[in-house]
């Protein structure tokens, strides 16, 4: 094997034998760490979030023959069912509100949480070849498959509040609306984090997922109202941090709805709670994940 | 200029890129989660965790800004494990580095791609998970799509992409994207002929633009060819760095004697 020499002119100096100056002044200091995220660099990754949220929700729809309209149908088809079931059969009080109003608000919800938390657990898994390959934060994954999921909630809510007009009940508090999405945001960003991080680790989260949220769907007040239920029945749904966070979106969308405030002060206590475990879980494994996964 | 140059020379006075001080990677062999595993740990039998392996020991150097450093080694001596952790996929078990500046690591060729997503939106991805202005990435976009010689292909979803020109396009990301440190982890063995040359020279340009380049490789040509120093890594452990005409010859005699 020949060795050509160094070229000298190429000893790692400029035309004018200066350094350029750094595109990132900043030092980074590797060490051993449970831990390497600050809540602070969030911020800084939100160019990312927005670029892998439009590619989930382009990739949700992409060859398929009704693309976005399945943000129609697939409501529609869940709030058939609870027509037949509770309506059909059970006959559900819902006080004073029309019964397919009521249920769309809750719908609005629950369509965002499930579409999260189905994308959602899996993206970090999904993204592998970014988790191993690109030094590509990895919080952005989770919270853009949640940012990618907002359609399927915008959808179903404009739907609700458009019945709500129709019928007379749309309530002025409709304003506080985008607290409740901010709300949700983090609710349902906080658990994603956690399902997330954890379906690295353990794949058993990926089967049990689906169980889950068919489960799930029973113990939200989608399709009934809380007032109907048993009082042992009520507590457990109630204990659902969807259940005060569907409550509180009706009372801002429904004009004479009048919702019990424990279930919502419950909801705003667990939604503090899961935000932070989703954020100290998911911090705390993300540092083995390119290992691990 | 001359004497700027000399000077920053003789004191030793050389603006660090990359430092390391006992820096070691401990692995866990073995299947990371198991039934077996998890019963054997709940009956509290011993050893259910399985062995490890250090992957990388006590490792300390020092790259000066505007070195273009190769790393050669066997399969599995660390080469990969260094330059992960230096583009933060990974974290060290022990000891510390410090890096100054943006990285640019280019760790496997057309992987960070998604294959449904347009070349376009690929370059975008990619830029943004760098840390990369959007602004920056909209302005290099050209000078990306022109060296991977894709004008007509950048709006195609990449899994449409001949595997060749998945990898012009991973290069292209690689070396026209501005950054202070360039890492290269073996990636020129799968591009070939004149496209490969033209890395090479792309390469070697930048080094001499002044930015840091790392640069993994079996090929010891192209690691003569890139580099100006040179570190040499067995089983973990940092065997010898130094200049490329002294290394690479000892490293190619250690592997004739194994022969």
């Amino acid at each position: 094997m020949t060795l050509p020499s160094a070229d000298p002119n190429a000893l790692g100096r400029g035309p004018d034998g200066r350094l350029p100056p750094l595109e990132d002044p900043s030092e980074r200091v590797i060490v051993p760490a449970k831990r390497r995220l600050k809540l602070r660099h969030l911020p800084r990754q939100w160019e990312v979030v927005r670029v892998l949220a439009a590619r989930d929700f382009k990739l949700k729809y992409q060859q398929s023959l009704l693309g976005p309209l399945w943000l129609i149908f697939q409501p529609l088809a869940l709030l058939g069912a609870f027509l037949v079931a509770f309506k059909g059969l059970g006959n559900v009080r819902t006080s004073n509100e029309p019964y397919v109003v009521f249920t769309l608000v809750g719908l609005s919800v629950w369509s965002f949480f499930q579409a999260s938390m189905t994308i959602g657990t899996a993206s970090v898994i999904t993204n592998l070849n970014y988790v191993r390959y690109t030094p590509c934060p990895r919080p952005a994954f989770p919270l853009a498959a949640t940012l990618a999921s907002l359609p399927s909630c915008a959808v179903v809510a404009l739907a609700a509040i458009v019945g709500a007009v129709v019928t007379g009940h749309l309530s002025p508090r409709i304003v506080l609306l985008p607290i409740g999405l901010v709300w949700l945001f983090v609710l349902t960003a906080g658990v994603v984090g956690i399902s997330a991080a954890l379906a690295v680790r353990y794949r058993d989260v990926i089967q049990a997922l689906p169980f889950l949220l068919q489960v799930g769907v029973f113990v939200v007040p989608v399709g009934y109202s809380l007032a109907g239920l048993s009082p042992v029945v009520r507590t457990i749904v109630e204990l659902n941090p969807l259940t005060g966070l569907i409550e509180a979106w009706r009372w801002m969308i429904l004009a004479c709805y009048d919702p019990r405030l424990a279930p919502i002060a419950i909801s705003l206590a667990l939604t503090g709670a899961l935000a932070i475990a989703g954020w100290r879980i998911f911090s705390r494994l993300e540092t083995t994940m390119a290992d691990e996964i | 200029m001359r004497s700027d140059r000399e000077q920053t020379h003789s004191n030793g006075a050389h603006p660090v890129a990359v430092s390391a001080a006992g820096l070691g990677k401990h692995y866990r062999l073995g299947q990371l989660r198991s039934l077996k595993q998890t019963t054997g740990r709940l009956l509290g039998q011993a050893g259910a965790a399985g062995p490890g392996v250090e992957a990388l020991d006590d490792v300390d150097f020092t790259v000066a800004r505007g070195e273009a450093i190769g790393i050669v080694g066997a399969n599995g001596s660390g080469k990969s494990t260094i330059v992960q952790i230096l583009a933060g996929t990974t974290l060290p078990t022990a000891g510390v580095m410090r890096v100054y500046g943006r990285v640019l690591p280019l760790l496997a060729v057309g992987l960070g791609f998604h294959p449904d997503l347009t070349g376009r939106e690929n370059v975008t991805l990619f830029g943004s998970s760098l840390g990369i202005p959007r602004r920056t990435i909209t302005e290099r976009m050209d000078a990306v799509t022109a060296f991977a010689e894709l004008q007509r292909h950048m709006d195609t979803p990449v899994k449409r992409f001949s595997s060749g020109m998945t990898a012009r396009l991973s290069f292209s990301v690689a070396v026209q994207f501005p950054a202070d440190i360039y890492v290269f982890d073996e990636v020129l063995a799968v591009v070939d002929g004149e496209f490969r040359d033209r890395c090479l020279k792309e390469i070697r340009h930048l080094h001499a633009q002044g930015r840091t380049v790392f640069f993994v490789s079996h090929s010891l040509n192209q690691v003569a060819e890139v580099c100006d120093r040179v570190m040499w890594f067995e089983r973990g452990a940092l065997k010898q760095i130094g200049p490329s005409d002294i290394v690479l010859p000892a490293y190619e005699r250690s592997l004739t004697h194994e022969r």
